[in-house]
């Protein structure tokens, strides 16, 4: 990248520190502000969707349950509306992905900045609306809504809750446009496609996925409300209509939304490790067509949550196999990682260790993916706890890992401050081995047939469970940890560089934190992404043997 | 301006007249399976109003690329989501009559 | 009188005029492929419903009007063109030739939604609201029939919906142009609407056949 000169004087006003009333933050159509909106409201929402977790742990200890069915059942349907759809969905690329993508790509905004701002009003009225259905008497259908119980046997908010992931499709959507028409439109000279950062690509795939997999569940939620209210509906059997029919459109959806809940963590991860081996990134090629590869073939699969529902045995063959393809880039980026990180000389600040517990956790959860893809297996795992142990592995092991990687990474760019590193890895360490000691009984427990989604289980259970819910006490305590210190260290934490990692990628050649128009003058690329030189020791050593 | 104005009413006509040819096909007694086939016609309007009226051929390389996308998606939403439709095994049960 | 100069200027993220104009354009479009995968998730539901209903489905489809449904089609075939010649107007810099044009788009799409409502009036009293005790199909065909009506009534009151946002998004270009704030260089805004009027079109072409056509002859 070419290196332009920071004058630290120029540095004084902030996208920050250029105006500080309410409305000025309210009324941002600046990217960097708008990131920061998202990054509190997903931060909202991730603990409202944490009370679920606790009260289902909670309730777990014991085999006859601690709360009553019904309120577990409104648990775990909140626990799951509102983290996938509320935190999830947005996370890295609401947040991290709207503030780094321009500075990445040498603009000075998004294209579409007032669509940007938009979005997030969408988002939090969606998210309202949402938390109103919960908690004025909730649901109990689970986060999948599958009639007939959710269109006419159930007494829970169904149509409010659906109005309100209807409502946050088009903040998704709204997103998806403007990263992909940015990315096409607003790159910097010499900014070639082959020299975006991973991070960017990543964000381009997820944006494809967004924009074409979200009105699915728009239409999906619409014919819900329309069965709800009028008790007749294209999924009444009584009709003629078929309940597979919904899981196909929940599901055309839904299974590429677990590829937007990964792929913006695997461009982080993509980031950060080159940074911390000092080393280019093994593979860019592959890793950038292995993005894309995931996306597109993501939407070839999603039968494979209706092994068991009624589908014809030659169509789950067909998604069967698709499941297996689209498991081989993912795979194939894990080496790409790892090769990145063989013989390098690696620094494990705090974001590679969140990389590091990334690679392993995601690995896990990745290959379970497979068991579950195997049309026999899958008979027996389908609805225990090995599905939900798998789940867990790639969204909460993979991405929110990633997210918290990539939060730590980019702290300095976005604040102009440091975080306290001993606390950073502390909590990484915590946040590891919490999560291990809450999801790795759960694949014992699902092998051995506990179901899921129920208040209740045989005593034979009890040991496991009691260790899943003390793990995920200290998985809390790990994920509080970032709550306290982050804060603090906007008011205590040193003073930041413009690029205190020594990475390359333009967001490091402008101060931090970034002026509004994020580049004093426009840069002009003239090298790939990820020029790392190799510590000379290093580069002896090669030479040598 | 006036060429590419009859070049728009050509469009025009070339619509109605599809239009009505697809009327006059759908009276005429055709097997219920065949009878989407129907659609045909429909997408030929389709197609003319998208480059005759939308400007498809004339936008940037990317919008091309965005709608030949929908195309595409369109095709894998059909195609992989009749796909169980068309193999299930059907035991059909008592229609329901409510009374 | 002498047209005063209009010099407009990009927005800051852009490097010229030309370049927002096109990025418009192409962010148009990928909204209209996400449109395109949300009537046709609809639309799969038509396929299955009548896939597995043949017979209750035609049969609660030939209820429906013919004659406004295909004059409908008529319409928004001419509010197409129409808006079209509204674009070679405004690049040829005759401003109230194109407000003309815009406005009769305006017309044209009220005539679709004024015939749409007294539609949907004769179906109501024709009993073809899918809970409407008095539903017209009885007996072995009526759940068939009911999930076509189901479909009748999401995927009109949907298109509607579009075409009420299509006409008011027409207003705005029509009030920008009698404001005279486009050129024969820039107009971008009455490209970019008139990309998403034909879309409305288009979603009207493909009812048509599948509400109207298919079933007519049960």
């Amino acid at each position: 990248m070419s290196t332009t000169t920071i004058d630290a004087r120029e540095a004084e006003v902030s996208y920050l520190s250029e105006k500080f009333t309410l409305w000025s933050w309210l009324l941002s159509t600046d990217h960097k502000r708008i990131a920061i909106l998202y990054l509190i409201s997903i931060t909202v929402f991730f603990f409202i969707g944490g009370i679920g977790a606790a009260v289902m742990r909670w309730n777990l200890i014991e085999p006859g349950g601690m709360v009553a069915p019904e309120t577990y059942n409104r648990m775990f349907s909140m626990h799951g509306v509102m983290m996938v759809w509320f935190f999830l969905v947005p996370s890295i690329p609401a947040t991290l992905g709207n503030f780094c993508i321009p500075l990445m790509i040498g603009a000075r905004d998004l294209a579409f900045p007032k669509l940007n701002l938009m979005s997030w009003y969408i988002f939090v009225a969606a998210g309202l609306t949402e938390f109103y259905a919960m908690f004025a008497g909730g649901i109990d259908t689970g986060w999948t809504f599958y009639p007939t119980l959710s269109t006419g046997y159930t007494n829970g908010f169904v149509k409010v809750a659906a109005a309100g992931i209807f409502l946050s499709g088009f903040s998704s959507i709204a997103t998806g446009v403007n990263f992909m028409v940015t990315i096409h439109r607003l790159r910097a000279p010499g900014m070639f496609w082959h020299r975006l950062p991973v991070f960017v690509w990543s964000h381009y795939a997820v944006s494809v996925i967004y924009v074409l997999a979200t009105p699915m569940l728009t239409m999906t939620m619409v014919m819900l409300f329309f069965q709800r209210s009028f008790g007749v509906g294209m999924f009444d059997p009584r009709l003629g209509g078929d309940l597979v029919l919904y899981q196909h459109m929940f599901w055309f959806y839904s299974h590429p939304a677990v590829y937007i809940m990964i792929l913006p963590g695997f461009g982080v991860i993509s980031e950060i490790i080159p940074c911390f081996c000092h080393r280019r990134l093994f593979g860019y090629e592959f890793v950038v067509w292995c993005s894309m590869a995931i996306a597109v073939i993501g939407f070839f699969a999603w039968g494979h949550h209706m092994f068991v529902s009624g589908e014809s045995i030659y169509s789950a063959l067909v998604f069967s196999l698709m499941s297996y393809v689209v498991a081989v880039p993912s795979a194939i980026k894990v080496f790409n990682w790892v090769g990145t990180m063989h013989k390098a000389y690696i620094r494990f600040d705090a974001p590679m260790l969140y990389a590091l517990g990334f690679i392993v956790l995601f690995t896990i959860g990745g290959l379970t993916g497979l068991w579950l893809a195997n049309l026999p297996a899958d008979v027996h795992l389908h609805d225990t706890y090995f599905v939900v142990a798998h789940f867990h592995y790639v969204m909460v092991g993979g991405m929110v890992t990633a997210l918290f990687g990539g939060l730590h990474f980019w702290w300095p760019k976005m604040t102009g401050r440091m975080y306290p590193e001993m606390w950073g890895r502390a909590a990484a360490l915590i946040i590891f081995i919490g999560f291990n000691m809450t999801f790795a009984p759960q694949f014992l427990l699902g092998w051995a047939g506990m179901p899921r989604r129920y208040a209740t289980y045989p005593p034979e259970f009890q040991v496991l469970n009691v260790m899943s819910s003390a793990g995920a006490s200290i998985l809390a305590i790990g994920y509080l940890l970032p709550l306290l210190y982050l804060p603090w260290s906007l008011f205590r934490g040193a003073r930041a560089p413009a690029n205190p990692w020594d990475a390359t990628g333009l967001e490091w050649q402008t101060p931090s934190p970034p002026p509004s128009v994020n580049f004093l003058a426009t840069p002009i690329v003239t090298t790939g992404p990820y020029e790392y030189k190799e510590p000379e020791v290093l580069e002896q050593q090669r030479q040598d043997g | 301006m006036i060429r590419a104005l009859a070049r728009l009413g050509l469009f025009w006509v070339v619509l109605m007249a599809v239009a009505g040819a697809e009327f006059v096909v759908s009276g005429r007694h055709i097997p219920a399976g065949s009878r989407p086939l129907l659609l045909v016609f429909a997408l030929a309007m389709v197609a003319v109003v998208a480059f005759g009226f939308m400007n498809l051929g004339r936008a940037p390389i990317i919008a091309k690329a965005f709608a030949v996308a929908a195309v595409f998606w369109l095709i894998v939403l059909f195609g992989m989501g009749s796909m169980d439709a068309l193999t299930r095994n059907w035991y059909p049960v008592q229609h329901y009559s409510p009374d | 009188m002498a047209e005063p100069q209009l010099t407009v200027e990009p927005e800051f993220q852009y490097s010229s005029l030309f370049a927002q104009a096109q990025t418009a354009v192409a962010g148009m479009w990928l909204f209209l492929a996400q449109e395109c995968v949300f009537f046709g998730g609809m639309i799969l539901t038509w396929v299955y419903a009548r896939y597995w209903n043949e017979a209750g489905f035609d049969a609660g489809a030939s209820h429906t009007v013919l004659w406004i449904g295909s004059v409908n089609v008529g319409i928004l075939v001419t509010s197409s063109f129409v808006f079209a010649c509204a674009l070679l107007f405004v690049r040829a810099g005759q401003v109230r030739l194109t407000a003309l044009a815009l406005l009769g788009v305006i017309v044209l799409g009220s005539v679709f939604l004024l015939l749409k409502g007294y539609e949907w009036h004769l179906d109501f009293v024709a009993h073809n609201w899918v809970n409407d005790p008095d539903f017209p199909v009885k007996g072995p065909l009526e759940g068939g029939a009911k999930l076509f009506w189901t479909f009748y009534w999401v995927g009109t009151v949907l298109h509607a919906a579009h075409m009420v946002v299509g006409i008011g998004l027409v207003a705005y270009v029509l009030r920008r142009t009698l404001r005279r704030q486009f050129t024969p260089t820039y107009h971008v805004p009455i490209e970019v609407v008139g990309i998403f009027w034909g879309f409305v079109d288009i979603v009207w072409i493909l009812l048509w056949p599948l509400i109207y056509l298919i079933g007519r002859l049960p």
